[in-house]
């Protein structure tokens, strides 16, 4: 039997595509389409004539795409993120973010912890459950027109200091992951080289930078950006040599090239590449997962589900309150920031590369799923469920300030 | 001047707030893709957009024109300017009186006394872009004047007055 790779890609990235105009037909996020595109095919699927829909020649590089798509996306937001911005968004954003993390990461220990799984599988579904997905969120409020909400700024600036965490999570989280740490000085050391990792290559970079800047000034598109992902490209394969994610070095990068000045041309060049790559990373961990060994994971995911809904509304509605948002705000900030996505996947890789329990995978892909669909959805329909909780808690129901404006405006 | 209120949107761009004399809250939204997004509030909620417009760039750019005064000119105004930092660009009504009426930009020497720099004249009939120093500065044309602030200003004063 010949294997035709070209026409393998090909048909992929048609499929990617048709999963791509389906959801701009239902007008949904794009990312559960991709993943159950990529559930679809591969090894259980069938051949129809020369269109092989197993994909057994081309996963590799489908699955090494995706990884350059994890690169590209945590690349744009090392580029996105300044310490400046998070120092402006201020304190109300450290403490609805550290009441949020505090909730949420707890409840993501307790899960597993009380399913009776081991310690790093602990850590991993914490930090799944815990941190949203940053492009979901992002592209939901464009799409809502909610970004002239006030409220927005506050969800934002929690993405934002999610992303901190994420950053400092990952590091150590994959240093004990893919090292197979497991007496306490082992993890400490792990720890601690993956901090000073990325403190030191932020302080380097900072060096530097009048350095950088004299490299990458070159007039030639073409040549800048052969640079560009020639640095992202290494440092993410060196930061794995010495056990940290390479999606952490990706993001180290984005952090160092941010402080240059060519800054927007960069972001300018990477931005079809984090849309491309990304896609097929969707794409490939579906291609990953194996519909049919989903049973035994159908409970915790579910469960996890309804905790992450929970979990979240409850801490989106007390960093709302706290500062200073309205009850319907509040609800808001808890409902739209139950999108799960990128994140999740990323450390569901993770706990496969260093061959943690195998329940991890499906349980991801079930637990992304939902809540990169729910999540969407209860942001669309926050109205409505704020109005049926307005009822229930005694808030102010948007008709009555319909009303007593109108009685106000008579007045 | 009513208060307008600037706030980044992190991923997404800025946002622009603007609660107006007349008591209407405003808010433009510029997403980094070129975008724009005007709404319109409630004044006495904060929280519900009433109505909205979304432009993109072409369109947002023509909007900001015409509401500039740019397309026409108000009537009670004599001239209308338009900011860049320190730049600006301002539309100059030569009013009746005017010292200038009848002289040329060479003979008024308005580059080199003010370093303003007159790039179009607009009459009823006929617009000249890029006018030459030989073209003469007529009763009612308006000029578009280009400088920093203080060489505009000094630029009006020389058109009015004949001489700084």
């Amino acid at each position: 039997m010949e294997t035709y790779v070209m026409l393998e890609i090909g048909l992929a990235l048609c499929i990617v595509g048709a999963a791509g105009l389906l959801a701009a037909r239902f007008r949904f996020s794009i990312v559960p389409f991709l993943i159950l595109a990529g559930m679809a095919v591969g090894p259980q699927a069938p051949v129809i004539g020369v269109f092989d829909f197993r994909f057994i020649e081309s996963t590799p590089l489908i699955q090494f795409m995706g990884r350059l798509g994890v690169l590209f996306l945590l690349f744009y937001l090392g580029l996105e993120f300044s310490v400046g911005r998070l120092l402006k968004a201020g304190k109300s954003i450290f403490l609805g973010g550290t009441t949020y993390m505090l909730i949420n990461f707890s409840l993501g220990m307790a899960l597993p912890y009380l399913w009776g799984w081991p310690l790093r599988e602990i850590l991993v579904v914490a930090g799944i459950i815990s941190i949203s997905s940053s492009a979901i969120v992002a592209k939901v409020l464009v799409d809502l027109k909610r970004t002239v909400r006030a409220e927005t700024e506050m969800i934002l600036g929690l993405m934002l200091y999610q992303d901190v965490f994420v950053a400092v999570y990952l590091s150590i989280v994959s240093g004990l992951v893919l090292t197979g740490a497991t007496s306490s000085t082992t993890v400490l050391k792990t720890s601690v080289i993956a901090l000073g990792f990325m403190l030191s290559f932020i302080l380097v970079g900072r060096k530097l930078a009048p350095r950088i800047n004299k490299l990458l000034n070159v007039p030639s598109d073409e040549i800048f950006m052969l640079i560009v992902f020639g640095i992202l490209t290494l440092v993410a394969g060196l930061s794995e040599t010495i056990h940290v994610a390479e999606a952490i070095g990706a993001l180290l990068v984005g952090l160092v090239l941010a402080e240059t000045d060519h800054l927007e041309r960069i972001e300018h060049i990477v931005v079809p590449f984090r849309d491309f790559f990304g896609a097929l990373f969707f794409f490939s961990f579906g291609l990953s997962i194996d519909p049919f060994s989903l049973g035994g994971a159908i409970w915790p995911a579910l469960i996890a589900v309804i905790v992450t809904i929970i979990g979240n509304f409850v801490a989106g509605l007390i960093a709302g309150r706290k500062a200073g948002y309205s009850y319907q705000g509040a609800t808001n900030i808890g409902l739209t920031i139950t999108s799960r996505g990128e994140f999740s996947i990323i450390l569901a890789n993770l706990a496969k590369a260093g061959g943690l329990l195998s329940i991890l995978q499906p349980f991801a892909a079930l637990y992304v799923l939902l809540l990169a669909i729910l999540g969407p959805l209860l942001t669309k329909e926050s109205k409505w469920i704020y109005s049926k909780l307005a009822g229930v808690f005694g808030w102010p129901s948007i008709k009555d300030k319909k009303q007593r404006r109108r009685a106000e405006a008579k007045g | 001047m009513s208060l307008i209120k600037e706030t980044d949107l992190p991923g997404i761009g800025r946002k622009f707030q603007v609660n107006t004399r007349s008591g209407d809250k405003l808010v433009i939204v510029i997403h980094d893709d070129g975008r724009r997004e005007i709404h319109h509030f409630d004044y006495d909620d904060p929280e519900e957009s009433i109505s909205m417009v979304t432009l993109d760039d072409n369109e947002a750019r023509r909007v900001s024109g015409i509401i500039g005064g740019m397309a026409y000119l108000p009537k009670a105004l004599e001239s209308v300017e338009v900011a860049f930092d320190n730049m600006v660009f301002e539309w100059y009504k030569v009013e009746s009186g005017a010292k200038a009426i009848g002289k040329t930009i060479v003979e008024l020497q308005i580059r080199k006394k003010t370093g303003a720099m007159i790039i179009a004249i607009i009459k009823k009939d006929e617009k000249i872009i890029n006018p030459g120093p030989n073209q003469v500065i007529a009763e009612g044309a308006t000029l578009v004047v280009i400088g920093e602030r203080k060489q505009v200003k000094a630029c009006k004063e020389l058109l009015l007055n004949g001489s700084l």
